[in-house]
């Protein structure tokens, strides 16, 4: 008597959790961009410091950023790149956030 | 280099650090910390790289990140211009001081340079050139921007 309802109720459930699995489960990135007035030694110093990288990892996003225009500094659940964006905010980088296709 | 002698801000030993500024330097950046505030308050277009976009395709989500992170982005730099204030005469920093001392000067650093429409190949600029003093500005708190972060990179 209950093995109707109760499958029914687990089908109902089931699907809104898969829509919201694919539409969270895109991960977005982080992105630094060049600016004329940031310290090169001053972005190495906030990617090592907001990210936990090694000298040799911020260093390196910090070259990206300088000769290509831009790096890809951290990714993950919107909320999260969004705390990530408004922490390099906050230290006066310019930092946006998209979800790639 | 590793050691930073003759820097005029040094890690020492116990973690601290020692401010090695003259009288001069300690009054310039006496003269700054309020035209910035007063800046904060205003409708200055400088400002706005003081708050950038975080989101360049989406509008909507842009001006709710605004809306919602402005205040917090303006509480912070106001608290690390206050610390500056504070402790501007102060030979010993601990790391709490010094790094609002870098938010302080980058904010500073950011919003001149904005103004001078500087460009990452600018030296120099003439003397009769009327943005001189503000490039001379513009370049001493770059040195002593680096001089900050060589300090606060040594402890990490």
């Amino acid at each position: 008597m209950t093995d109707t309802k109760t499958a029914e109720a687990e089908v109902e459930v089931a699907e809104p959790e898969q829509e919201t699995r694919l539409e969270t489960d895109r991960p977005w990135i982080v992105i630094v961009w060049n600016d004329p007035i940031n310290l090169m030694s001053y972005v190495t110093f906030v990617l090592q410091k907001l990210f936990g990288y090694s000298r040799e990892k911020a260093t390196k996003l910090m070259l990206d950023v300088h000769h290509k225009g831009r790096a890809v500094v951290s990714s993950g659940a919107r909320e999260k790149a969004e705390m990530d964006v408004f922490r390099l905010h906050e230290h006066g980088l310019w930092a946006t956030m998209e979800q790639p296709d | 280099m590793a050691f930073g002698f003759g820097a005029k801000i040094r890690r020492t030993r116990s973690g601290d650090y020692t401010v090695d500024l003259e009288t001069w330097e300690r009054d310039l950046l006496r003269s700054l910390p309020g035209q910035l505030r007063d800046l904060l308050a205003s409708d200055d277009p400088a400002l706005e790289r003081l708050f950038p976009p975080a989101y360049l395709d989406d509008h909507e989500r842009n001006d709710e990140y605004r809306r919602l992170m402005r205040t917090d982005l303006t509480d912070h730099r106001l608290s690390s211009l206050a610390v500056l204030e504070a402790t501007l005469d102060e030979k010993r920093l601990d790391d709490a001081q010094l790094t609002a001392w870098m938010g302080a000067l980058n904010d500073l650093r950011l919003v001149l340079g904005t103004r001078l429409e500087v460009s990452e190949e600018m030296l120099e600029v003439d003397e009769d050139d009327p943005r001189a003093p503000g490039f001379a500005l513009y370049s001493y708190l770059g040195y002593l921007q680096e001089t900050v972060v060589q300090a606060l990179s040594s402890a990490l």
